[in-house]
């Protein structure tokens, strides 16, 4: 390969011409952003984390249904205190049933494990020191953001979403031979991860705004625990928080008309992901490493 | 072009304000390209936030500041994709290796084929020494392994200005002479802004230096001038023997009834007089102070020259200047 310079270009760039180096892509809000976004993949992916969120997810919710599917069948007829399968599905079909219980148990477990996994991406990253160093390179604080949100976002999808989800489904085809319709599953596998991506930038906005992660994970998971105790009373909050999207994802899964509390529930969670995006990367614009 | 006088680095007024500390009060600073230029000053002085602010990582309250030309709030990132930082206590991602994360920067200003960053990355690794330790995790780095990660990977970008902040301050002296080894070798390639506040190092690598206390500029000159001490004023060294106190008083006396003497101070050293002469005019006293002394020939001088400061004299006598104001 051969690089043609200009005399007035600076001098390393004529350097690493020489070896056949060029300049990196991206300026602006995207200068470092394929880099970051490599390495923040990589987290995920490149290191044993993936295997650890395999095995718990996996462990988690498969462990759950299939524990519903073949082992409580068999326990209930010889410890009679137990509840029996058609007890636990309330009366719908096995196929039907363990897919409600996967995915109540996948928001709540889901939207835990999220927050976990994104309170310590910007507070880390501030305390250590290695945000400094990042963006004392052309790096655009604007990508440092939207590739911790987006590699969260992915990692999220890949192991508390998308890999649970098709052991559930392997796991009712064994269990009845059947295969739920998968349209409305990957739809009601969607509004899940909308949920969890409500919860991912809410916690990466807070880890940008804090110095600690106190108040990170004290004001998420209030959202969570105290928005669900809220709900009891002012049901209407539904309306704002997705406090309720389990109900939403069963509805879309089941293919039933969803109502409108249901509907603006979907479309304030997205609005406000979109904020919580926006706020994080306007606040860290400012923020003095 | 000529661009040995080229200004990489200028700042105008520059202020950092906190709540209730002002960190720099109007910065006033000159680097001129391919220099090594010692940014000097106690702990807490504003060097650290000087630096950051001219890479970015923090905004000035006022005034302003260019690197290259470019306008630091406005186009860092045009800026840091000529710069090579180190920090004052560098961290990286602990369980990347010292590959990794010289692989990590690289990426940050090159692409190309992988094997081509890959022998730059290697290049580097050489230059700092760390070839033994480049496939091993950061977190069982000593510090001095950490500085030398540190220089690697601001220099594998070949930056046409290295920032080193306190780039040896952790350092046992081996570090630190390795660490100044390896800026020598740096210096006709790049500009160097370093802060520290070790006055040897300072004066043994250093072109240019600036002394910053509390925050504002004390003084700013090239080494060799502020070494040479006072602007006015010009001090001699003088030993001198002599077997009567007569003839040494006469030759003070006529000395000091010169016009262009500003002051002699007299002490005795190992049964020798020593005279310290501050003069203003630097010519009449190369013309005319030996010979004034050497009118009585039964004194003997026996060493003659211009005094010589050290940093540390004149970074003490400036920045005690600056605090008892």
């Amino acid at each position: 390969m051969t690089v043609q310079t200009h005399p007035h270009v600076s001098r390393d760039l004529r350097l690493a011409a020489r070896q056949g180096l060029l300049p990196a892509r991206g300026s602006g809000w995207l200068a470092g952003f394929g880099n970051m976004l490599a390495k923040e993949m990589g987290e995920w992916f490149r290191t044993r984390r993936w295997l650890w969120q395999l095995l718990i997810w996996s462990v988690i919710l498969g462990g759950l249904i299939a524990f519903f599917l073949f082992v409580l069948p068999v326990l209930s007829t010889l410890m009679a205190g137990l509840p029996t399968q058609e007890q636990v599905f309330v009366g719908t079909p096995p196929e039907v049933g363990a897919m409600i219980q996967f995915f109540s148990f996948l928001v709540m477990t889901g939207t835990i494990g999220a927050i976990i996994l994104a309170q310590d991406e910007i507070i880390q990253e501030k305390q250590s020191g290695t945000a400094a160093w990042i963006l004392s390179k052309p790096a655009a604080r604007q990508g440092f953001i939207l590739t911790k949100l987006l590699s969260n976002a992915i990692g999220v999808l890949v192991f508390i979403v998308a890999i649970p989800g098709l052991i559930i489904l392997g796991e009712i085809f064994l269990a009845t031979h059947k295969v739920p319709a998968l349209a409305p599953f990957v739809a009601g596998a969607g509004v899940v991860w909308l949920a969890l991506f409500f919860y991912i930038s809410l916690v990466i906005m807070l880890g940008v705004m804090f110095e600690n992660r106190g108040p990170v994970l004290g004001i998420a998971f209030g959202v969570l625990w105290g928005g669900m105790i809220l709900r009891n009373f002012i049901p209407q909050i539904l309306y704002v928080l997705p406090l309720g999207m389990e109900g939403v994802a069963l509805g879309v899964v089941q293919g039933i008309p969803l109502p409108a509390i249901y509907v603006s529930e979907l479309i304030s969670t997205a609005v406000l992901s979109i904020l919580f995006t926006l706020v994080a990367l306007w606040r860290f614009q400012k923020i003095e490493l | 072009m000529d661009t040995s006088n080229s200004l990489v680095i200028e700042t105008q007024n520059l202020t950092k304000t906190y709540k209730e500390a002002q960190a720099l009060k109007g910065l006033n600073l000159t680097v001129k390209q391919n220099s090594i230029f010692g940014f000097l000053g106690p702990n807490g002085a504003g060097k650290s936030t000087t630096i950051k602010i001219l890479l970015g990582l923090i905004q000035p309250s006022a005034g302003q500041a260019t690197v290259f030309g470019h306008d630091v709030t406005r186009d860092s990132v045009k800026i840091r994709k000529r710069v090579g930082y180190l920090a004052q206590d560098p961290r990286y991602y602990e369980h990347m290796t010292a590959r990794q994360i010289i692989d990590y920067t690289g990426r940050f200003f090159y692409r190309g084929p992988k094997d081509l960053l890959e022998a730059r990355v290697q290049e580097v690794i050489e230059l700092v020494g760390l070839e033994n330790k480049a496939d091993r995790p950061v977190h069982g780095f000593s510090g001095g392994e950490r500085q030398r990660l540190g220089i690697a990977q601001a220099q594998v970008n070949y930056p046409d200005l290295l920032i080193l902040d306190e780039p040896a301050a952790s350092l046992d002296p081996m570090g630190r002479h390795d660490v100044l080894e390896v800026m020598e070798k740096l210096r006709k390639y790049t500009t160097i802004f370093y802060s520290t506040h070790i006055l040897e190092d300072v004066q043994r690598v250093s072109d240019s230096v600036a002394i910053l206390n509390q925050g504002a500029l004390v003084a700013e000159a090239p080494i060799n001038e502020l070494l040479a001490g006072d602007k006015g004023s010009t001090m001699y060294d003088i030993t001198l023997m002599s077997e009567t106190e007569a003839a040494l008083a006469g030759a003070r006396e006529r000395v000091v009834s010169q016009s262009w003497v500003q002051n002699l101070c007299v002490t005795a050293v190992d049964g020798l007089t020593c005279w310290q002469v501050s003069v203003t005019d630097e010519a009449a006293a190369e013309d005319q102070l030996q010979r004034l002394i050497l009118e009585d020939r039964s004194l003997k001088v026996k060493t003659f020259g211009r005094k010589t400061y050290n940093l540390e004299e004149v970074f003490l006598a400036l920045v005690e200047k600056e605090n008892s104001k």
